[in-house]
């Protein structure tokens, strides 16, 4: 037959290369995708042999972070968190939110209010998303501040009840941290044992990069492209709050989103925090808490979370890290 | 008065004029029925309609060539609705490459060639024709070039394959009493002209 | 009806052959020869522009609620205009390290730097 010989052996040719390109990695092959979602840029990092099996993990990951977001932010209308604020008593809630939550009061009690999970009013006061914010009157600061606090919220099973009827909950302090450590389980459902999720600088740090432990730079809060210091560290948590990521300034005064819940304004003591700790949730959560608390009262508290490290830039530009922070601190 | 149909030179001429215009609506829907079908790239099509311009350069020479390439390309790009859209200059680019090649291929070598060999050079030609249109005007970056080897790759299959089938067609064609004088007629209007 | 290769002439598996080398050699030179640092842009899910760092560009990126213009110069890439409301593109600063990211959200434009593995960077993330 004229047809089959050279046929044949074109089809054999092109199975072969095929399969060469296939086994091409039998190296560590590398993923790095990101989106853009929670309002930042989302990245997730994954190594390993098998590129379908980290194209998959990242593809679950990124999904459970979607879900988790409709679920935890007021930014959706049918969250779990717009359902409360809009309720006058209280509402039942899924079983991750009561978790962020109980998280959430915990710090907020340790740190005796420096971190509230309440500010849901303040925030859209600041409209501190919007075009053209501007300062509040103090009257008005106040009434959004009615209510508020470390009582204002109580977590009994999945029910979770408020003290005011016009209380809005925003978990802006700590939910992201939490979507981040879920996809790392799902990272770690699927096997993965050195990969990265890091959601617009709140990160966790699984296993280490193939070569080497993962090195993270710190963003200096006054220079553009300027590095802080660098850390080493693996199967950690390493989270950020700065004044320099979204802000304004007004007369010369910088209105940034880390507000202190005792003046309703902008808290003033510090220009960036640092945490180092074993769950993104927490390191947000206290991240915030210390930000607000201040060089001192911030390393005191973090002094009661042992394990956890971090660096508080204070607003003068003075550096105060944790008696443990050299642990991980690699380069000056 | 004489019957201008016993004309030899003129019914030669008519012949011609007719069938180049059955040759770009085959092409015309050649081309449309390729669009329709699915492609990994939405430029990288098999080139059917190459067919035609193939079979008018052997029976008619490069004019012709150049008139069914050409219409092709426009009266396809207005039935599918992307006259100028940026598809449209890469495909005008890629056929006057493609055509160029052939008529200088075809001039030069038809000795050594079969319609397979020039196919396949006008194949890459168009190819070729085309990521340079899109370094032109879309990727305005190197980087475009990139993709030509692969592009150039699958051409030549391509080109092949339309060759192929243009040989077939040229070997049924010439069998019809109708296309025994057309290339002869041809010649000597190209004398004269 | 003869197949292709019965049809074709020697000639025409010259020309053949030397197109299908010519093509080979230079997927092969592609795939082994380094990358410079390139700047990446997606809008969604698609590439819309793809660039050297080490050229000057000035491109406007469509997204959904306009046009956000890009500048790739000596400082690195950065945002110039958008039509997003609090402008966090541009106050992000200029990307030049590989990895380092930039992103107007609200138009949905992201901006990446991918260099090729064995350059030397001083972090593998930045915690900002």
């Amino acid at each position: 037959m004229p047809w089959n010989r050279p046929l044949i052996i074109g089809i054999i040719l092109l199975l072969l290369a095929l399969g060469w390109l296939r086994t091409n990695s039998g190296e560590t092959d590398q993923v790095r995708r990101s989106q853009l979602m929670m309002g930042t840029i989302v990245e997730i990092v994954a190594s390993g042999r098998d590129t379908g099996q980290l194209d998959a993990a990242v593809d679950d990951a990124f999904a459970e972070m979607a879900r988790l977001d409709r679920l935890l932010s007021r930014h959706y209308q049918d969250s779990d968190v717009s359902r409360l604020s809009q309720s006058s008593k209280g509402s039942k809630v899924a079983p991750e939110t009561a978790e962020v939550i109980a998280l959430g009061l915990d710090v907020a009690r340790r740190s005796k209010g420096a971190f509230d999970l309440t500010l849901g009013r303040l925030k859209i006061l600041w409209g501190i998303d919007q075009e053209n914010p501007v300062i509040p009157t103090p009257a008005a600061i106040a009434e959004a501040l009615e209510g508020t606090g470390v009582q204002a919220l109580s977590l009994e099973g999945l029910n979770l009840i408020k003290r005011s009827p016009q209380l809005m909950v925003d978990l802006g302090g700590i939910a992201k941290g939490y979507i981040v450590d879920q996809a790392v389980m799902v990272l770690k459902k699927h096997g993965i044992t050195s990969g990265a999720v890091n959601a617009g600088g709140d990160m966790y740090l699984l296993g280490q990069h193939p070569e080497h432990p993962w090195r993270i730079g710190i963003q200096h809060p006054r220079e553009q492209g300027g590095i802080l210091a660098t850390v080493k560290v693996r199967d950690m948590a390493v989270v950020t709050s700065g004044d320099y990521e979204r802000f304004f300034e007004q007369d010369g005064q910088r209105y940034h989103h880390i507000f202190d819940p005792g003046t309703g304004s902008p808290a003033r003591d510090c220009q960036s925090v640092t945490v180092i700790t074993d769950s993104v949730a927490l390191g947000d959560a206290l991240a915030t808490a210390l930000f607000v608390l201040g060089p001192e009262k911030g390393l005191a508290l973090l002094a009661e979370y042992p394990g956890s490290e971090g660096l508080l830039v204070a607003a003068d530009g003075t550096l105060h890290p944790s008696p443990g922070w050299a642990n991980y601190a690699g380069s000056p | 008065m004489t019957c201008s149909a016993v004309d030899a030179e003129k019914l030669a001429l008519a012949r011609r004029q007719v069938f180049l215009a059955l040759f770009i609506a085959l092409a015309v829907s050649l081309h449309i029925l390729e669009s329709l079908l699915p492609s990994p790239v939405p430029w990288l099509r098999l080139g059917l309609a190459n067919v035609m311009t193939l079979t008018a350069l052997y029976l008619y020479g490069g004019r012709a060539a150049w008139t069914v390439s050409l219409a092709r390309v426009g009266i396809g790009a207005l039935l599918l609705g992307r006259l100028f859209s940026p598809g449209f200059w890469l495909a005008l680019t890629g056929a006057i490459v493609a055509t160029s090649v052939m008529i200088i291929m075809h001039r030069i070598c038809r000795r050594y060639l079969s319609p397979v060999g020039i196919s396949a050079a006008g194949a890459a030609g168009h190819a070729l024709g085309q990521v340079l249109a899109a370094r032109l005007l879309i990727i305005q970056h190197e980087a475009i070039w990139q993709i030509a080897p692969l592009f150039l790759f699958f051409s030549v299959f391509s080109g092949v394959l339309t060759g192929w089938l243009a040989t077939v067609l040229l070997q049924r064609l010439g069998q019809h009493p109708a296309f025994q004088t057309a290339g002869v007629a041809f010649d000597e209007q190209a004398g004269k002209n | 009806m003869k197949t292709p290769w019965q049809l074709m002439t020697g000639g025409d598996w010259l020309v053949v052959l030397t197109l299908l080398g010519i093509s080979v050699a230079g997927i092969a030179w592609l795939a082994a020869a380094p990358k410079g640092t390139r700047v990446v842009v997606t809008s969604g899910d698609q590439t819309c522009f793809v660039a050297g760092l080490d050229q000057f560009h000035s491109v406007d990126l469509d997204g959904p609620l306009g046009k956000t213009h890009l500048v790739i110069d000596a400082t690195g890439a950065h945002v110039t205009s958008s039509p997003c409301p609090r402008k966090v593109c541009i106050s992000m600063g200029p990307a030049k390290h590989s990895g380092d990211l930039l992103a107007c959200v609200p138009n949905r434009i992201m901006v990446r730097i991918e260099s090729p593995a064995n350059e030397d960077v001083p972090y593998d993330l930045l915690s900002r």
